[in-house]
């Protein structure tokens, strides 16, 4: 026979409390007459009411009961007294065990907290209701709140219950005159000490406080006929378990005690943080320290670096040097890259295809200025999952990306000048220490930290000035490929020469290594071969971040590459701009090694003003600038007819269609 | 007994019903409120046969007045001719009845679950929560009897098992009432106004007791204590004595 609370209606149920069983036992042990607690009489102006107990019986009883000493036996009698089974004669509002000669009673079994039943609202409407008739409105602070909101939510939702409390509670009182005084004394007290445990006063702490409500509630028996659908169900369920996918205990405990031997050090919980934990001591230098875009990082913090890969992209410190190692090394693309998706998973839904066509176009395709190097198969993915743009889409080119970096440029960045510089500079703070009175000076100048919206608005500017400072390492051509500056994130830090560059192809004294670099021919370049050898050493790495597997099939372009770098090297032109010559080229004759068998042949062509129309990266001043998809051989066939100075801009693919009409 | 029918005039033919409701729920909730008090000492020191057979007998009392009172108001509320301001009246008193209701269930499912644990019969450990006398007079008033038998035998639990699921077959029965109520007549409950305390009861208006406790906590309150305090008026009377003799004197000389 189940009986229903009529006003639960199954949706919230509190969590299980086992003690209240446990505690009821123990008052129960208590009332027993020859081994229980000694009762005394409470004398009041007129009465005498008995079985009150002195605080010092009940802990000697405790202490003698569980053979404890007599702080815990205190300890458990205080619990005792906050859940409300027994309260205190005197002082009724302090919830705890005095251990002297205060009285305390026990409480009848009616206001015992129970498991089941949630204390309503309407009964504390009608004890409320009582004390102020009978006080005539002298309530509490928080009573008369209580009843003020109680009464206005009530109002709103259950206006009956006013009035109904109004009447009840007169009858309560009526009924209770027909009690002896002493007994309507007890009764009051009861009830007094019963709302004082569920209701307290704002700001103490509550022994029957919990968490969040349950959706099944944790008393009922689950009483289910065992039909056929519930064996299915139950073996439907056993063998999910039994297919979940299970990992070894020796490769798990493994990497348990491979990630704890690790990270010992730099738990605060395990191991005392320098100069001080801010939380023990009130002392914000750790956190000044430890700031996001410090100066300086903790030796600490740098050591957190090399421990994985990870661990260097999420803190902002490591990724601005490891952007820095990489900007030196001319792959800052990969990172910049790598942002972009971040910043595209993460963002806001609204920019999120205007995001995605940045990003493609800024990094993605063919002649890209920051073209990234992913194999044939995940761009093809990519560009057509970029037709319908989401979130993830760019989730396999990033995690290439994130792996070849991984791979590749974070070892080398380990062995770099740029992380042994920082490792060496990094400071060891001193542990404080900090004696009492300093303590309590620290904790009363305790402040409050900047606002997070303060924060955030710093950060934005950060990024912004990052962003607007244009890119890194090659030079935007460009004005429509120039990121936009509120969706640059991953552009990375600028040169401050890149202003310069921009005028660079008018100046006759240095011409545009782009120019240079179109004029001399992949076919030319060819004839170099033998000159690529030697500087090639000059700069390593511009070959290593464009490797891919293909490339090894392919030296003649890395030659190509460094051969045309040696020229514009003598002509003095910036590394940044030279890489930003090499790049698009590198990026046709190597990337499209896979993507597009195509993109060699013309570089057969010895016709450099085909090949430069076909590149599309030109320097002069045209605003247009206008990068084909391969395929596209109609409109090769039309670039010789476009002025040589016109600068088109990219299209992605998926708008070559619309774009026919809109061209130029 | 009931207190409203001293405070409401008499409105016409057709109010008389509405007083006569009135009346009932008055008394229903009057009894749900010595209900109360008769549950509140259940398991404590005073607990015995007589109070359990008290409850029983206020409970049926309160179940067949909760029955009339359900009849009552559900055939006036299907009455479709009903006035408006006589609708609203009836709607209050529709409303307070199933609150009233509503407590009586929940007094009655802790009851069965006390009842459960401190058996009579078993002779279960009893709380000792200082209440002395019975609550006999409570019992009387809501069931308007002038007398009780003060007796009613010893316990045994096959007695106590029967009642128990007595008890239960009636917390089922109200539970069914409630449900009844719900599905038979659609009462808004958001849109009955409360009125507020109509009812001044001059009676209610006692604070002895209280008085007790306040005074009870300023003894405690006190700097001095009791002993303290009788000697400083020991003092204070000794002083004046003194004057007084020293005023006489100089008067005299």
């Amino acid at each position: 026979m189940t009986i229903r609370n009529v006003r639960d209606h199954g949706q919230r149920f509190r969590p299980r409390m086992a003690c209240l069983k446990k505690v009821e036992s123990v008052v129960l042990e208590m009332q027993d007459p020859k081994t229980g607690v000694k009762s005394q009489n409470q004398r009041l102006v007129i009465t005498t009411i008995p079985h009150a107990v002195t605080g010092e019986d009940i802990v000697a009883w405790i202490a003698n009961r569980f053979k404890t000493n007599t702080l815990e036996a205190r300890a458990v009698g205080t619990m005792m007294v906050a859940f409300g089974y027994i309260y205190p004669l005197q002082d009724h509002k302090r919830l705890i065990l005095k251990p002297d000669t205060s009285l305390y009673r026990f409480q009848t079994p009616y206001f015992w907290p129970a498991q089941q039943w949630p204390v309503e609202d309407t009964d504390y409407a009608i004890y409320l209701a009582k004390r102020n008739i009978r006080k005539k409105g002298m309530l509490e602070l928080y009573e008369q709140a209580t009843r003020g909101t109680s009464a206005s939510q009530h109002a709103l939702v259950l206006p009956y219950r006013l009035e109904y409390a109004w009447s009840t509670s007169l009858y309560i009182d009526a009924a209770g005159k027909e009690r002896k005084k002493p007994d309507r004394v007890v009764f009051e007290c009861q009830e007094r000490a019963y709302w004082v445990v569920h209701r307290p006063p704002p700001g103490t702490v509550s022994a029957m406080d919990y968490g969040t409500d349950r959706m099944v509630d944790p008393n009922m028996e689950e009483v289910k006929k065992k039909t056929s659908d519930y064996y299915r169900r139950i073996i439907m369920f056993t063998q999910q378990c039994i297919m979940r996918p299970r990992v070894k205990s020796s490769v798990s405990i493994g990497a348990l005690v491979k990630y704890s031997t690790t990270y010992k050090e730099h738990d605060p919980f395990l191991h005392s943080s320098l100069p001080s934990n801010p939380w023990l001591t009130d002392d914000v230098t750790y956190w000044a320290l430890n700031l996001p875009n410090v100066e300086t990082p903790t030796k600490m913090r740098v050591e957190r670096w090399t421990f994985s890969f990870g661990e260097l992209l999420t803190d902002p410190r490591g990724r601005a040097d490891f952007r820095l190692f990489l900007k030196k090394e001319f792959s800052g693309e990969n990172l910049a890259f790598w942002e972009a998706c971040e910043d595209l998973k993460w963002g806001a839904a609204e920019t999120m295809k205007e995001k995605a066509q940045q990003i493609y176009k800024t990094f993605l395709a063919r002649g890209a200025p920051r073209w990234i190097n992913i194999d044939g198969k995940t761009m093809e993915i990519t560009v057509k999952g970029l037709s319908h743009p989401h979130r993830y889409v760019l989730d396999a080119a990033q995690t290439h990306i994130y792996m070849l970096m991984k791979k590749d440029s974070y070892g080398r960045y380990l062995k770099s000048p740029v992380f042994k510089d920082t490792q060496k500079k990094a400071i060891a703070p001193e542990a404080h220490r900090f004696s009492d009175a300093q303590l309590e000076q620290n904790a009363k100048r305790r402040r409050p930290s900047l606002s997070p919206i303060i924060l955030r608005q710093q950060e934005e500017e950060q990024k912004a000035k990052l962003a607007a400072s244009g890119p890194v390492d090659i030079t935007q051509l460009c004005r429509f490929t120039a990121p936009v500056p509120h969706l640059a994130v991953y552009t990375g830090i600028c040169e401050a020469t890149s202003p310069g560059l921009m005028t660079l192809p008018n100046s006759a004294a240095c011409p545009s290594p782009i120019s240079v670099a179109i004029d001399s021919t992949p076919a030319s370049e060819r004839r170099f071969d033998g000159n690529g050898g030697p500087s090639s050493s000059h700069f390593p790495s511009i070959a290593e971040v464009s490797i891919s597997e293909e490339e090894n099939q392919l030296p003649a372009p890395k030659s190509r590459m460094s051969l045309s770098l040696t020229r514009l090297l003598r002509r003095g032109c910036n590394a940044p701009s030279v890489f930003a010559s090499l790049s698009p080229k590198c990026a046709v004759t190597t990337g499209g090694g896979k993507v597009q068998p195509l993109g060699v042949e013309p570089l057969a062509q010895p016709q450099p003003r085909r090949i430069a129309n076909f590149f599309q990266i030109k320097v002069d001043i045209p605003p247009e600038c206008r990068i084909y998809p391969i395929d596209s051989e109609d409109e090769e066939d039309d670039s010789p007819d476009t002025a040589r100075g016109t600068v088109k801009e990219i299209i992605c693919p998926w708008e070559t269609i619309t774009k026919q009409d809109g061209a130029g | 007994m009931p207190l409203s029918n001293n405070k409401v005039a008499d409105d016409g033919s057709s109010a008389e019903p509405l007083q006569d409701e009135k009346a009932m729920v008055d008394s229903l909730i009057k009894v749900v409120a010595c209900y109360r008090h008769l549950a509140s000492c259940v398991g404590g020191c005073t607990d015995s046969s007589s109070l359990r057979r008290d409850l029983g007998k206020t409970r049926e009392r309160a179940q067949t007045l909760a029955l009339s009172c359900r009849k009552h108001l559900t055939t006036r509320l299907r009455d479709k001719t009903l006035p408006d301001a006589e609708r609203k009246e009836t709607e209050r008193l529709w409303v307070s009845f199933s609150s009233c209701l509503e407590l009586l269930h929940a007094d009655m499912s802790k009851v069965l679950s006390m009842v459960k644990h401190f058996s009579l019969a078993n002779n279960s450990a009893m709380v000792q929560t200082g209440v002395q006398e019975g609550s006999a007079e409570v019992a009387a008033r809501a069931l308007s009897l002038p007398d009780l038998q003060k007796d009613a035998g010893p316990q045994t639990s096959s007695l106590e098992g029967q009642e128990q699921s007595h008890l239960e077959q009636e917390i089922e029965q109200v539970d069914r009432t409630l449900d009844d109520m719900e599905s038979k007549v659609n009462v808004l409950r958001w849109t009955v106004e409360a009125l507020g305390p109509q009812y001044t009861d001059p009676e209610s208006t006692d604070s002895a007791s209280l008085t007790l406790l306040s005074v009870d906590e300023e003894t405690t309150q006190q700097i001095c204590g009791r002993s303290q305090m009788f000697a400083a008026m020991l003092l204070c009377s000794v002083a004046i004595f003194a004057l007084v003799l020293s005023v006489c004197v100089v008067f005299l000389v």
